[in-house]
């Protein structure tokens, strides 16, 4: 009779368990098909399968470069050998947002001997992702000579410890908004019509104001 | 009365599908092969734990990625390093069934635990598929068979070696069968919201990166783009019937198959290594108690033994049964794994991963040169028109609206078709496609706007109208810069074509 019940109990423990995990993958796959921001967060990463959503026409690589006082310059690179976690890139160049620089920096500063740093420079290096092709290759496809050139774009300034001083756009960001700017009409457009915050009039305080019985001002709060 | 029998009689094929009884072979060849897999970058990176995993390195929290804060504790190195120690044992013991669950228990939430520790340089997709299997194979009588636990239990009873094999319900193979349905159709709705996966686009510029190990054939293909679209189309195809294939008899070796030959391929197009033996370990799953028992008879036709092939686990439950009697089994597991974890701290202190015991003292920054980081910092340098362009090329076969093929020779009257590839982001663009003969003269120019959205564009020239016999460039111009050129050669008698053509065309 024990036996029994525990095999039913086994039986429905296991049912649920189904059900959950059948509801979980099911959550994944139409919480993306339907770009449901609740399938965008942590526990959403393990049941979303969007592998290969984003790859780019340039390739990239980040440099941190410290300066001291003195302005000379280090490369805030881990000299005990950077790790490389999926091929023969540096693990810091698969931080595609930027988040980890922080972090790095903090870390190979507190483990290296240099003297006082200033300032950290985050620089993306950039390039087309056509010259990583073999010259083998190249010189069978296309006609013309390899002459890489790489671009170069200042994306943040650090403190030593790690802190934003200053952040610029990701390079790729700012050659979209390049582009969009390029037209005459919108820039023209754009410059009429800057975003501003009215410090004149507050809604809340005339809506307030209406309600009392001193409504002379009529929300103007200066 | 019908809708109550069709309802009664779908629950009874659910419980068939999910409850049926089976010998888990499948099951523990997946325990066998799939932790060995996942263990490999893991073993990896057991020479960095202090820094990818501890509070005195640089992890980098997925759940940071997203916005939900630190939700994981980072540990001072030597618990960091005694847990990555345990994890390590863990799996291995799961590998040879010794306290299965307990192991994957211990060693999937662990797997869990490091790999969102780090989600830069550990966290995959691979990950989050070896962290669902090892999950079910925790709840799972995976090492019911042709494991260590098996051994001893089976020694511990009346039978002995000869027992028959136990059979249990075969829902955790059919989880880790739904998981890869599952992954398989999302992945094929992400392709289906990407546009540029079916014009080859997406796919090029992945096989010409080089963030994954090398991969000379996805090069090779990069610059084949009617193959790229036609393997993207088929991989699609295989995705979105992978879950209507993979229950049938026949269906499940077309789905299998194919699934083996794309990730195999993925190794030598996109030099993933890990990524498809966790997933081809996993399809393990798909195998019944009938296909092992044909695969035995296939090996004893061919007189292949493989019962060395248990040796390991019958000399491990052999020494295992040496304990002392008080000694419960789950006491030899905290044991080893205790001493593993002392081990670990003390590899990772001897690893001395920022060289700074092996130095005498810290190691220095390289220094740079002054006038490199100026023009690093400094630069406004704007892209060149030749660089917003990935290809140009010409050729005379046009597949899903992109050339298919190229060429350099073309009889009179045929359609020469031109098409530069552009790599986006760039700006609207004024581009010219310009024929020039073999002395530079220039014969036709035509232009076109290429918006900013476009990644391709396409130029026909109809050879019969204006050229005769000769060679040719053609040349592509953007901003009025030349950007590349194709040499081609126009064959055959073009007089009397020409003139037809050019009374036709007017």
């Amino acid at each position: 009779m024990e036996g029994w019940c525990g095999m039913k109990l086994r039986r429905w423990g296991a049912g649920l368990l189904i059900c959950g995990y059948l509801l979980l993958l099911s959550w994944g796959i139409i919480g993306h098909a339907l770009k449901i921001p609740a399938a965008g967060n942590t526990l959403g990463y393990f049941v979303v399968w969007d592998m290969f959503c984003g790859w780019q026409a340039f390739d990239n690589r980040t440099h941190f470069i410290a300066e001291d006082s003195a302005g000379n310059y280090y490369r805030v690179q881990e000299p005990w050998g950077a790790f490389q976690p999926f091929g023969h890139v540096d693990r810091v160049n698969y931080d595609v947002s930027n988040q980890l620089a922080p972090r790095h920096i903090r870390n190979v500063l507190s483990h290296t001997d240099h003297p006082p740093i200033d300032r950290v420079y985050v620089v993306q290096e950039i390039w087309p992702k056509q010259f990583n092709v073999p010259d083998r290759l190249w010189s069978s496809y296309f006609h013309e000579p390899k002459d890489q050139q790489s671009y170069f774009n200042l994306r943040a300034i650090c403190a030593a410890d790690g802190t934003l001083i200053e952040s610029n756009p990701d390079w790729y960001v700012a050659q979209g908004l390049k582009s969009i700017a390029d037209n005459p009409r919108l820039r023209t457009q754009a410059q009429g019509a800057s975003p501003f915050y009215n410090t004149f009039f507050n809604p809340r305080l005339a809506a307030e104001a209406n309600s009392s019985f001193s409504a002379a001002d009529n929300g103007l709060t200066n | 009365m019908s809708v109550k029998r069709g309802v009664k009689s779908l629950f009874a094929g659910l419980e068939r599908f999910f409850f049926a009884e089976e010998v888990p072979y499948g099951l523990a060849l997946v325990r066998m092969c799939l932790p060995t897999v996942a263990l490999i970058p893991m073993f990896r990176r057991f020479f960095r734990v202090r820094e990818l995993y501890s509070a005195d390195g640089c992890p980098q929290q997925l759940a940071e990625l997203f916005g939900n804060g630190r939700l994981l504790p980072e540990l001072p190195a030597e618990f960091a390093a005694a847990l990555y120690g345990v994890m390590l044992f863990a799996l291995i013991c799961g590998v040879f069934g010794f306290r299965t669950r307990l192991s994957f228990l211990i060693g999937g939430l662990l797997y869990i635990y490091f790999n969102m520790l780090d989600a830069i340089g550990t966290m995959t997709k691979y990950s989050v598929i070896a962290a669902h299997v090892l999950l079910i194979l925790s709840v799972s009588d995976c090492g019911a068979v042709w494991s260590v636990d098996a051994v001893l239990k089976r020694r511990a009873g009346s039978g002995g070696l000869s027992a028959l094999p136990v059979r249990v319900p075969v829902w955790p193979a059919r989880l880790i069968q739904i998981l890869f349905a599952a992954i398989y159709f999302g992945a094929a709705i992400t392709k289906v919201q990407t546009p540029e996966f079916f014009s080859g686009e997406q796919m090029r510029y992945w096989l010409v990166s080089n963030w994954n190990w090398p991969n000379p054939i996805g090069e090779l293909m990069a610059l084949s783009p009617a193959l790229l679209m036609i393997s993207g189309y088929i991989t699609v195809v295989w995705e979105v019937t992978f879950p209507v294939l993979a229950w049938r008899p026949l269906g499940r070796f077309v789905a299998l198959g194919m699934g083996v030959a794309f990730h195999v391929m993925t190794i030598f197009a996109l030099g993933l290594w890990i990524f498809p033996f966790i997933c081809t370990t996993c399809y393990l799953a798909f195998l019944q108690e009938s296909d092992i028992a044909a695969i035995r008879g296939i090996l004893r036709r061919l007189r292949i033994r493989g019962g060395w092939l248990g040796r390991p686990r019958v000399i491990a439950a052999m020494l295992l049964e040496r304990r002392p009697v008080m000694v419960p089994l789950a006491g030899i597991w905290l044991a080893a794994g205790l001493a593993v974890a002392v081990g670990s701290v003390e590899a990772d202190y001897r690893l001395d991963v920022y060289g700074i015991r092996g130095n005498g003292a810290l190691l220095a920054l390289p220094a740079m040169d002054t006038a490199t980081v100026r023009q690093m910092i400094n630069s406004q340098e704007p892209l060149r028109e030749k660089d917003k362009f990935f290809s140009f090329d010409i050729g005379s076969m046009v597949m899903a609206g992109q050339l298919a093929n190229s060429r350099s020779q073309f009889a009179a009257g045929e359609v020469i078709i031109a098409q530069c590839n552009l790599n986006p982001p760039h700006e609207d663009l004024w581009v010219e496609c310009v024929i020039q003969d073999a002395e530079d003269r220039v014969i036709d120019v035509a232009g076109q706007f290429v918006t900013r959205d476009q990644l391709f564009a396409k130029f026909n020239y109809m050879t019969a109208e204006k050229l005769v016999p000769g060679q040719y460039w053609v040349v592509l111009k953007s901003s009025g810069q030349e950007v590349s050129r194709r040499p081609f050669e126009l064959t055959g008698d073009v007089s009397a074509e020409g003139g037809a053509e050019g009374m036709l065309s007017n």
